[in-house]
């Protein structure tokens, strides 16, 4: 049992996913079962250290009245704080320069002079798609913050939980836009290329692509090769099948045959001091690097590359973040009490340092040091995969 | 020169340069920036000190190499995810601060640092090797950045130096700087490349970090200090930001009063820089920003054509 736990705070850091507040009542109704008080810090933990966005101290106190009507509702009661990071604030000094400096132990100072026992946070996925939240509680836990996590992501690729908070809700939104997507295509004859979101893992392309019974669907996992995708439209086609939708993941790529990193650079000798000034003068610096340069990019590329493969005209479009907005489906709503009332429980048993994740049937709290670094990604020969091949979706291999 | 000015913090030194000043020029950019505007084309020369990047497609994974995943590099700084690539990835929250230290575990060169410190005489002796083409085009030398005035000291010690040899010194400068430093550098230019990012100062903090009083103070300071000096404004022009006619106006009223003051160019937005954002495991914020059209560019070009008193469109810069 928690001794001394009288008053917790929960704030949401990294992007924004549908229907946050499903977590925030969760949250608040188990602390209030308890007899504790709960606070929201506002835009990650903005509302305590940027004193211009927080006219109300930055805090908004929390009760059962409050988040009454909440659970339903779209949007977020807390806000969100995609890239801010204590330990790297954005300041102005005092000779008007912009400097980036640590001030983490002046937040916790003020996590302390505002009596907040303990820290819930919502964090973000991988630390590879830039979501800064998960290490900056990783990191403000080892400094002796008592912190909970609660995952979330659209993209389901936060590592130890079986389902992030979020995904669910946005992957109905795709598949119903999907749905709309291919009928409009199929009867103007064109062939829809849809670009959802997934830097690293394709688990929001595969599961709407497989949903609709998409033709193609490409995902980071696997390296696609556009003549085998064409293969297989045009087989579909001469069998009746009229093409009309293809599914890729922001971060699909296709396969290469590049040589060896290594050898390359042995013939950049000749570059001495300017190429040991900066990578940047190497002229292979960079070279095959995958950079996701805009949205809408991997759309744009794989349907130009299939209408000349196929001769089919071809529409790219980009649902992109638009799957972030929105209200919880019922699916979301439980796991957000869940995962909510379910770090209420951690602090209660003394827990801190740890996620609650969802690994059926239940909720466990695994320890921060095991959720950073890690991307849950597709596995290529998953189930999820072998279902997609056996309903006919090429995956671009 | 004293110990202060012999050394400093050298970003790259880029040859054949044609768009830094007048002629064909050697560029040297220095390490440190007091703004952080958004489309930032140079991340790498933002910080003070050497900064830490990584390129993947040079590592050769954890089987063959995986130094990097031992001390004394961070704990947890560097992982490896699950798979058949094993190459590594960089936690960048827990990586900040790297130094040499961990990049010399690194046989490949995909872990480097941004930024070396070099001296006055090393510069000079790289730049020199372009003498020939400055003396056929009328270019020499500019100091970029970053912000070349942020290290007042060795920029003075460069220039100055150059100078003594014979060739044409330049600075690009965004002007955030204390006006002592500007003082001490500007004695020893040519050609002052200055910037004007946006009229507002509340739009100025909010796209280049911070507001822009004491810059147009130093701007107007150093036009009437050093009359016998070359300035020309410049704006990189980003769509949707400060591409607007009124902007363009308010820089011309700001700068034709003053003689000395005998361009104004425009700089379209691009973005060669995104790519170095990942390197750094920084966020490109302007993700889905285009460069402007050409048509726009030349109506903005008009317009200073027409202040200059210049009838051809397209010929300033």
């Amino acid at each position: 049992m928690a001794a001394g736990m009288q008053r917790i705070a929960i704030n949401s850091g990294g992007g924004y996913v549908p229907g946050l507040n499903a977590v925030v009542t969760g949250a608040v109704l188990a602390a209030h079962n308890l007899g504790w008080e709960i606070v929201g810090i506002r835009d990650g933990y903005d509302g305590l250290m940027v004193d211009d966005n927080a006219p109300d101290g930055g805090l908004i106190n929390l009760s059962p009245q409050i988040v009454e009507n909440l659970g339903g509702a779209g949007g977020s009661i807390l806000g969100t704080a995609a890239r801010n990071d204590p330990f790297r604030m954005r300041t102005i000094n005092a000779d008007n320069f912009v400097q980036e400096v640590d001030r983490s132990d002046e937040l916790l100072q003020k996590i302390r002079t505002k009596k907040i026992d303990a820290v819930i946070s919502i964090v973000g996925g991988s630390a590879l798609t830039g979501a800064h939240a998960l290490s900056v509680a990783f990191k403000l836990s080892r400094k002796g913050l008592r912190t909970v996590c609660i995952p979330k992501s659209v993209e389901n690729d936060v590592a130890a939980t079986a389902l992030s908070f979020g995904f669910n809700s946005a992957l109905g939104y795709t598949t119903e836009t999907l749905e709309h997507i291919r009928t409009a295509a199929r009867d103007v004859h064109r062939i829809a290329v849809v670009e959802v979101l997934g830097q690293q893992a394709g688990w929001l392309a595969l599961q709407s692509g497989m949903a609709v019974c998409a033709d193609v669907v490409l995902i980071p996992e696997i390296p696609y090769d556009l003549r085998k995708a064409a293969a297989k439209l045009r087989e579909d086609e001469k069998a009746g099948r009229r093409p009309s939708l293809v599914v890729v993941a922001e971060g699909a790529t296709p396969k290469t045959g590049d040589a060896s990193p290594t050898d390359k650079s042995q013939n950049l000798q000749g570059h001495g001091l300017r190429k040991s000034l900066s990578p940047l003068s190497d002229p292979l610096f960079g070279e095959g690097a995958r950079v996701i340069e805009r949205s809408g990019l991997a759309a744009e590329t794989v349907a130009l590359q299939l209408q000349r493969l196929t001769d089919h005209a071809t529409l790219p479009i980009v649902l992109g973040q638009m799957v972030r907005g929105g209200g919880p489906t019922a699916v979301d709503r439980q796991l957000g009490l869940g995962y909510g009332a379910g770090a209420v429980r951690a602090l209660e048993n003394d827990q801190t340092g740890v996620m609650v994740a969802f690994q059926p049937p239940d909720l466990k709290f695994v320890p921060l040091a095991e959720t950073i670094n890690k991307v849950r990604t597709v596995p290529a020969s998953g189930e999820f995969v072998q279902i997609a091949r056996a309903l006919g979706i090429s995956l671009g291999d | 020169m004293n110990s202060q000015a012999s050394k400093g913090l050298v970003l790259n030194i880029q040859h054949f340069c044609t768009n830094d000043g007048p002629g064909i020029r050697t560029t040297v950019f220095l390490k440190f920036c007091g703004l952080r505007c958004k489309w930032c084309c140079n991340p790498e020369s933002i910080g003070q000190k050497p900064e830490l990047a990584y390129n993947i497609n040079k590592c050769i994974g954890k089987k063959a190499c995986g130094r990097c995943l031992q001390p004394p590099a961070p704990e947890g700084a560097m992982y490896v995810l699950d798979g058949s690539d094993d190459r590594i990835h960089i936690n960048w929250d827990l990586a900040h601060g790297c130094g040499e230290e961990t990049t010399s575990l690194c046989p490949t060169g995909a872990l480097y640092l941004f930024g070396k410190e070099m001296t006055v005489n090393d510069v000079l002796k790289e730049v020199e090797q372009d003498g020939t083409f400055y003396r056929e085009s009328g270019g020499g030398i500019t100091l970029s950045g970053g912000e070349c005035l942020l290290q007042p000291d060795f920029s003075a010690a460069i220039l100055a130096e150059a100078h003594q040899r014979g060739i044409n010194t330049a600075i690009e400068t965004a002007g955030n700087v204390p006006w002592e430093f500007m003082e001490k550098v500007l004695p020893h230019v040519d050609t002052v490349l200055h910037d004007h990012k946006l009229t507002d100062p509340v739009r100025h903090k909010k796209w280049a970090g911070a507001d822009n009083k004491r810059i147009l103070e130093n701007f107007k300071k150093a036009y009437e200090t050093f009359p016998d000096k070359t300035f020309v404004a410049r704006t990189p022009v980003i769509p949707g930001v400060n591409d607007d006619e009124e902007h363009i106006r308010s820089v011309l009223a700001f700068i034709r009063p003053h003689k000395n003051v005998v361009d104004y160019q425009l700089l379209p937005y691009h973005r060669y820089g995104e790519p170095k954002y990942r390197f750094l495991g920084k966020v490109y914020e302007l993700e889905d920003f285009t460069p402007p059209p050409p048509e726009k560019m030349d109506h903005l070009r008009a317009i200073i054509d027409e202040s200059f008193g210049r009838t051809a469109p397209g010929t300033t810069g």
